[in-house]
């Protein structure tokens, strides 16, 4: 016999237990998501958590050890640490956020296009794609940045753009398998122009893959950007940003001043983790076959 | 199918050097160079003809193996990049063997069990290693291993300073003091390796951890599978099946992730001071050396290209499905 | 005694939703059914009504979430449920063996076929290689596969649909299999494959003396090839018997709707539809399942309809059964649009 529960419909109840449900279909997209605000609020409000400056220096305490007065040290030119660490969270979310929005902003449209029209444009621009990926992101990545110019805003443009095949890939997928479903038949028989018809039809059911790529791509984008800080391009001393410092910190590593190199590392590994456990989490609630409850 | 790539490649490489405001004049004729030197090189590099002459001569010279030359070390590119390629190659090779060794049967593992402990625990694991810099952690087992237990050798090349290398007949200094008994050098350059494949294959193994999972819970649930168990075939057996029916697209991913690890390699040969063709890259890029890096990004590129040659025909051999082209 | 009985089997899904809910889906109700050797037992039904789940839960071939919450399953003495999933999987291939929908694709596409017949043999009774090589060389002629020296060593992806479905009844009778368990054998098949499949599947039966049991949504092959049938409706049997009593005399308002549609039986300008949606498998309403969409629906309705027994065997869920009374003159045909 079945009885009709009367359960609380409040809208608070009903968020609580829809956060408590996706928590508890995701555990790792929550956790990911408190990381993320975690350091989203040291970035917004880093001077409320620095101790010192982070860019001045205190030349007679150069490479001290963790101490009650620097709590990570100080560095080779006697700058502080923790401040820097916590400053450097500025830069993991000020080049993630543009360039994942740039490779969006990109990747999308191209997808769409070229999954709808196929034919040349759509060859073309897969092959082209296919070509890039034959290097080494990394290389990639270096090299452009080399050649155009060692700026902040040279590194998100080149991260944007070289992020973007990925959601035009995804994009593309999802419109091909949508091109010969009937709502869209109906909607070219309909005579919509094709504008209208990628972007009211198309795109809001093929966006679903890309937006649950998001996370993960800002992942990468703030640990290339950091490899390339570290690399001692498109960043430059003493900017405190975190591969900046480790690249800083490198030559101290095996002479025992670890604390200069392993802060910032642990700090960036913290947040990249946090966002790929975002990212992946959503991945898993969006996507029904990958859960297998139990 | 190959030619076109190949072309398409080198146009690519072609460009990608060219696109930014670098002067390959300027930096090879120095600061104290007249107008007259300078309308010399520029000739000399072929840089006064229109762009796509200069591809015409780059495609020309490239398939007769002339790559330029370097202006930082004068010698040809060729040379330089040859020199260091088994070096690298033993260290890619290591590196992903390792990561592939305990990464696939970890995957394995997980996906027959989905949602256990061993399972969260490995997807924790494996995301974990997708967030950690290799360099980072490079630089922290060297603090570890070297500095504070002195186990391992500092991270300075791929010998012991102190003992002269073997003679030359492969590049590779273990295969080259094993064959001549020199248990001196053999031993240093067993050592020196340990930490940099170490780290090569932590951060190859997640990817692979991760996709295997993925694959193998795929294959899980296809009919092939669910036939199998419904024909009360023993689990030791459908695991067989699992385990050789994800074997393609693991192998198809395992590819791609080469192109991938080349790069993070380039950054360990970096740290460690390997002197492979990776940190030749790395420091040709950063410091302008025109030719160096296109010859660079090229043979990367190749590489690429037949690793991926190479797993369409394993393919071809294992999938009695595929037909071989 | 039957060599299969099953009584009140109950499989529930039970999971939690994004908002944190307990659902619980009631998939399977009540089901209860027998089988003797010999006879061929046809499960009929629309999609999504259980047939398939009901075999799944004889077997052990749950997945989560769904769970057997309630009823046995008296298989040749032992309760199957009571089983641990290793002995379970030692009847499965031997004594139940299933044939099913998809043969291509349940076939490992990576093993020769003659290599899989072995191994299915060699799994559960073991013994010299060349006993199982030569017992599937045989079943091969049993099924009809022509030329089986050189067809043994073909791959799953060269066989037609026709010919995949003969290796996997092929599979089946390696064990020497007590019940066989097809579902939706031929659906997919070309129509004339169908009949050949069906007809080999009742030589078969009767050669080998097995219990079978064939699941389909195909009254067609009910009729043809079937002794007993039962028919499901939202997760139960809301009619069984034998072939000739149910089909001749339906006594579930249900059952004469499906057998009214069917093209054969239909009078020239109308055309009877079963009106409405199965029912919300997480709120069954009380009493008989079909009361939303039945045209006899009264008030007694709203009880949990009894088996009423029809006639010897053959017995309806449904307060209005009448015992052995020929088809009733209906009110009104209902047809929803």
């Amino acid at each position: 016999m079945s009885k009709i529960k009367a359960e609380s419909t409040s809208l608070l109840n009903r968020i609580v237990n829809r956060i408590r449900g996706v928590s508890r279909l995701s555990p790792t997209a929550t956790a990911g998501v408190l990381v993320i605000l975690f350091f989203g609020v040291l970035a917004m409000f880093s001077g409320g958590f620095m101790t010192h400056d982070p860019v001045s220096s205190y030349p007679d305490r150069i490479l001290e050890a963790p101490s009650a007065e620097h709590w990570f040290g100080t560095d080779g030119n006697g700058m502080d640490v923790f401040s820097r660490v916590i400053y450097g969270a500025k830069f993991g979310f000020g080049v993630a956020i543009p360039a994942v929005i740039i490779s969006v902003l990109i990747g999308v449209p191209v997808g769409l296009i070229a999954g709808y029209r196929g034919g040349l444009l759509d060859e073309v621009l897969m092959r082209f794609f296919d070509g890039l990926r034959v290097f080494p992101s990394i290389i990639l990545a270096l090299a452009v940045v080399a050649a155009t110019g060692q700026s902040l805003i040279n590194v998100v443009l080149v991260l944007g753009f070289l992020d973007s095949p990925v959601f035009a890939r995804v994009v593309r997928s999802e419109v091909l398998a949508l091109r010969s479903s009937i709502f869209v038949e109906s909607a070219i028989a309909a005579g919509n122009p094709t504008w209208r018809i990628l972007f009211v039809h198309l795109l809001p059911n093929s966006i679903q893959g890309a937006m649950a790529q998001t996370a993960v791509r800002a992942a990468w984008a703030v640990r290339i950007s950091a490899t390339l800080a570290f690399l001692g391009v498109g960043i430059q001393a003493p900017t405190p940003e975190w591969g900046a410092m480790i690249r800083q910190g490198a030559e101290f590593m095996i002479t025992g001043q670890w604390w200069v190199g392993i802060f910032p590392g642990v700090a960036l590994i913290f947040l990249v983790f946090g966002l790929n456990l975002f990212g992946d989490g959503i991945q898993d609630v969006l996507d029904p076959r990958r859960r297998t409850e139990k | 199918m190959v030619i076109p790539l190949l072309v398409g490649v080198m146009f690519l490489t072609f460009m990608l050097v060219r696109i930014g405001g670098l002067d390959p004049v300027g930096l090879l004729a120095g600061p104290t160079a007249t107008a007259e030197e300078f309308e010399i090189i520029t000739e000399e590099l072929g840089l006064d003809q229109p762009l796509w002459k200069q591809f015409l001569i780059y495609a020309q010279n490239v398939a007769q193996g002339d790559l330029g030359e370097s202006w930082l070390s004068n010698r040809p590119v060729l040379d330089d990049i040859a020199a260091r390629s088994v070096v690298s190659l033993e260290l890619l090779f290591w590196g992903i063997g390792i990561g592939t060794f305990i990464g696939v049967p970890i995957g394995l593992r997980a996906a027959f069990k989905p949602n256990g402990r061993f399972d969260q625990s490995t997807r924790i694991l494996s995301l974990l290693g997708f967030s950690i810099p290799t360099y980072w952690l490079g630089l922290v087992m060297l603090f570890v291993f070297f500095y504070l237990l002195r186990w391992a050798p500092p991270g300075m090349g791929r010998i012991s300073l102190m003992v002269s290398p073997p003679d030359f007949v492969t590049g590779s200094y273990l295969i080259d003091s094993l064959l001549s008994s020199n248990w001196r050098a053999a031993y240093s350059s067993l050592s020196h390796p340990i930490l940099p494949v170490i780290c090569l294959a932590i951060v190859s193994a997640a990817p692979i951890i991760k996709q295997t999972r993925a694959i193998a819970l795929e294959v899980i649930s296809s009919d092939a599978v669910r036939y199998a168990r419904a024909c009360g075939l023993k689990v030791k057996t459908v695991r067989q099946i699992v385990f050789r029916n994800s074997a393609t697209p693991v192998l198809t991913f395992i590819g791609t992730e080469i192109t991938g690890l080349v790069g993070t390699m380039s950054l360990i040969e970096y740290v460690f001071a390997w002197g492979g063709l990776g940190q030749y890259g790395l420091n040709a890029i950063v410091r302008g050396d025109f030719t160096a890096v296109q010859g660079y990004v090229l043979v990367l590129a190749l590489f690429s290209v037949l690793i991926f040659l190479i797993v369409d025909i394993v393919v071809a051999l294992i999938e009695p499905r595929v037909e071989l082209n | 005694m039957s060599l299969l009985c099953v009584s009140d089997l109950k499989t529930h899904f039970i999971f939690r939703n994004i908002n944190n809910q307990l659902r619980e889906a009631k998939a399977l109700n009540n089901i209860s059914l027998s089988l003797d050797s010999g006879r061929i037992l046809g499960i009929v039904g629309e999609t999504g009504a259980g047939k398939s789940l009901t075999a799944q839960s004889i077997c052990g071939l749950l997945r989560p979430p769904a769970k057997i919450v309630g009823g046995t399953v008296q298989f040749d003495g032992q309760d199957l449920l009571t089983l641990s999933p290793d002995e379970l999987n030692e009847i499965r291939g031997a004594d139940i063996a299933m044939v099913v929908q998809n043969p291509r694709s349940s076939l490992d596409p990576l093993t020769r076929i003659g290599d899989q017949l072995v191994r299915i043999h060699q799994n559960h009774s073991g013994g010299p290689i060349s006993v199982s090589q030569r017992k599937a060389l045989e079943m091969m002629v049993a099924v009809g596969i022509p030329d089986p020296e050189q067809r043994q060593k073909a791959w799953p992806h060269e066989l037609s649909g026709g010919m995949a479905q003969r290796v996997l009844i092929a599979m089946a009778l390696m064990n020497e299999p007590k019940l066989l368990i097809a579902d939706e054998p031929t659906t997919g098949l070309d129509v004339t494959v169908q009949a050949q499949i069906l007809d080999l599947l009742k030589v078969l039966v009767i050669q080998f003396n097995m219990a079978s049991m064939i699941i389909t949504h195909d009254l067609g092959i009910v009729a043809h090839y079937c002794d007993d049938v039962a028919v499901m409706f939202a997760g139960e049997i809301i009619e069984q018997g034998s072939v000739c009593d149910v089909f001749l005399n339906a006594a579930h308002p249900y059952t004469q709707s499906l057998l009214a549609s069917t093209p054969e039986r239909l009078n020239l300008g109308s055309k009877p539809q079963i009106g409405g949606q199965p029912p919300d498998l997480f709120n069954l309403p009380t009493g008989c399942l079909s009361q939303d969409r039945c045209a006899f629906m009264t008030d007694i309705c709203k009880t949990t309809p009894p088996f009423k027994t029809i006639a010897d065997g053959h017995s309806a869920r449904c307060h209005h059964a009448k015992p052995n009374k020929t088809k009733t003159q209906k009110k009104g045909s209902r047809s929803d649009g």
